[in-house]
């Protein structure tokens, strides 16, 4: 630019050409620019309060539980809950339960936090082929279930063990058979540390059930029990999970029921709720203020803005409204989980995954809707920047 | 030479049609030289003022600002420019609306990469030139319509540029403040500044000393006074 040098005395003050702004000027302009827009940016910042703060709280509370059921609730013998996206029986079509969201493992752990919860189990079925050495049982109850199973449905293992929560853990490929498996599979071998196949996949007997008997003609012993971890692993996580679970000692089992009801309650589409809100309210603002900015932006640039300058001055500030309104609304979210669980029954944790995932949500917020327009307003061109009304 | 255009052409696309805001301009224009710009509404002034202050680029032809072609320039370089060299002032002022006038003055200096310690003197001294040392510290909300035009000046001025653009200062302003504005720049053409300026009034053109009249895009006229 040697060319354009002034001729005339008084240009020292301009220094170097490719220098950057210093970083100093442009976080004090971000400042100045949101401290002098102190609605705007409050708008902004509570769209990511609300956001942030909703979904700490909310997860929180429920703990990962992120489905909205009104499940099912009956009780099953004298004091086990069963809670399962379906009736046991169901009457007329079955698009009644559509709209139930399946039941997750994480719902069967919320469950197992309350306080007027004793014992928890979950488990999910399908019906497969179990073979071994050219023998094939067709059409088999698979159950995947978590350790807590074997007491809370009473099974009594004959030989071996039953699924343990290291099983669970580790998705071992560990069965454990019914008594008519056995019998029809290893008419004289010993089942245990043998080899079967469920479903064509690979499994070791580690245990052999007692009979059951038969209900209405059906057995009751033409089953086999693998980790639940290890079922979601193999035929796929989208089955619904049927929750089994005792009160606490000493708690009516209508308390518990009632406590149950409400956790599930509770989840109703409040996530969905708060991204949606805190989501739409970020989008609203920052793209109001981008729009209406246009006109300052052509103004900066007419008078010696660069594209970076302004790319600059966008980002800053969405991170500094990104930023607080996240800190605050993690730190309200928390607040608000603590409170419920202080005055009320519901369980709450305020977990990592919890703060770490709302940080996300700010993050993304302002990634998603700071960085893309601040780099649409640095390319703006000033002629148009500045016709825009 | 300070500004050469040559066989100037801007053409906007307006869907299909085809808009000849300038056509086969060419005008050459030395330091301190007082041009006033006029011409009916839709005649091509805006268009050749944004050129020359580099906010825009012509269609075709040649433009040398201090014998660069500045057609050939990127988007960071005619910011530069536009920073170094070029002062504009609107007819609608666009001062920055929550900032109060001394930091509308100095945010030019930001841009341009004038050191802190140096900034404050700048604007005081400029602020000083307009006559609006007491205003500094309001808002341009808190000005009158010739206040707020003495501060888009300042702000014009900060650099010292090579070159002033008004695009119809007075437009805006009533005949006896618009007055008063054609007094500052007068001060600013006989202090050596080279000043173009757009405007509908005969009497404000007559502050120039030199007229150049567009018509449809083309010059009709050009006379030195
Ligand atoms: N960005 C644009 N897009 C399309 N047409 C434009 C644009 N800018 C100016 N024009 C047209 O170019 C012509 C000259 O406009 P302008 O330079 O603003 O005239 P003046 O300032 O003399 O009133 C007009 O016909 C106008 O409609
Ligand atoms: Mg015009």
């Amino acid at each position: 630019m040697g060319t354009l040098e002034r001729a005339s005395p008084g240009t020292g003050f301009r220094q170097g050409s490719a220098k950057a702004m210093e970083f100093r000027e442009t976080l004090l302009s971000s400042i100045r620019t949101l401290r002098s827009h102190k609605m705007r940016s409050l708008l902004t910042m509570l769209g990511i309060v609300i956001g942030t703060g909703s979904l700490v709280s909310v997860m929180s509370l429920i703990a990962g539980l992120n489905s909205s059921v009104s499940a099912q609730f009956q009780s099953v013998g004298t004091d086990i809950i069963s809670v399962s996206r379906y009736p046991w029986v169901q009457m007329g079509n079955s698009d009644a339960y559509k709209d139930r969201k399946h039941i997750t493992l994480e719902d069967a752990a919320a469950v197992g936090r309350l306080r007027s919860v004793g014992m928890v189990a979950a488990n999910i079925h399908t019906r497969r082929h179990i073979a071994h050495d050219g023998r094939v049982m067709k059409y088999t109850l698979v159950s995947g279930s978590t350790a807590e199973y074997e007491i809370i449905d009473n099974y009594l293992v004959e030989e071996g063990r039953f699924i343990t929560d290291l099983d669970v853990e580790r998705r071992r490929q560990s069965v454990v058979i019914g008594a008519d498996v056995a019998g029809e599979l290893f008419p004289v071998r010993d089942p245990l540390g043998k080899e079967v196949r469920v479903g064509g996949r690979r499994f070791t007997v580690v245990g052999i059930l007692k009979s059951k008997g038969d209900i209405f003609g059906e057995s009751l012993d033409d089953l086999v029990i693998i980790p639940i971890t290890t079922f979601q692993k193999a035929y796929g996580s989208r089955r619904s999970v049927v929750i089994d679970c005792s009160p606490a000692e000493g708690v009516p089992i209508e308390r518990t029921m009632d406590d149950i009801r409400q956790v599930m309650r509770t989840m109703t589409g409040i996530v969905g709720l708060a991204l949606l809100v805190g989501g739409i309210g970020v989008m609203n603002v920052m793209l109001v203020s981008v729009a209406e900015r246009t006109r300052e932006i052509g103004v900066r640039k007419a008078i010696g803005a660069r594209r970076g300058d302004i790319t600059s001055q966008f980002l800053i500030e969405s991170i500094i409204l990104t930023g607080i309104g996240g800190a605050m609304g993690i730190a309200g979210g928390a607040g608000v989980a603590l409170l419920v669980k202080a005055v009320t029954p519901l369980p709450a944790e305020v977990t990592v995954a919890a703060v770490a995932l709302a940080a996300a949500f700010a993050v993304v917020t302002g990634v998603a809707f700071g960085v893309y327009p601040a780099h649409r307003a640095g390319r703006l061109r000033p002629i148009e920047a500045l016709r825009y009304e | 030479m300070l500004i050469e255009l040559r066989d100037m052409f801007k053409t906007y696309e307006v869907g299909t049609q085809q808009v000849h805001a300038l056509r086969d301009i060419s005008l050459s224009i030395e330091e301190n030289e007082y041009v006033a710009i006029m011409g009916p509404s839709g005649s091509g002034k805006s268009t050749l003022m944004n050129i020359v202050g580099c906010l825009d680029t012509p269609t075709e032809g040649s433009y040398l600002l201090k014998g660069t072609e500045v057609a050939a320039l990127d988007d960071d370089e005619l910011a530069e420019i536009r920073s170094a060299e070029i002062g504009f002032v609107f007819q609608t002022f666009n001062l920055l609306p929550r900032m109060t006038a001394f930091q509308n003055v100095e945010l030019p200096l930001i841009y341009g990469r004038a050191a802190r310690h140096t900034r404050a003197e700048r604007v005081w001294e400029t602020m000083d030139a307009v006559g609006l040392r007491e205003r500094a510290h309001h808002r341009p909300n808190e000005l009158s319509g010739g206040q707020r035009q003495r501060v888009a000046i300042a702000r014009a001025l900060i650099n010292r540029p090579s070159i002033i653009l008004a695009d119809e200062p007075t437009g805006n302003l009533d005949s006896v403040t618009g007055e008063e504005i054609m007094q500052v720049f007068r001060g600013l053409s006989d202090a050596g500044n080279t000043i173009i300026l757009v405007t509908h009034e005969q009497y404000i053109a007559e502050h120039a000393t030199r007229i150049v009249k567009l018509l449809d895009g083309r010059i009709a006229s050009d006379t030195t006074t």
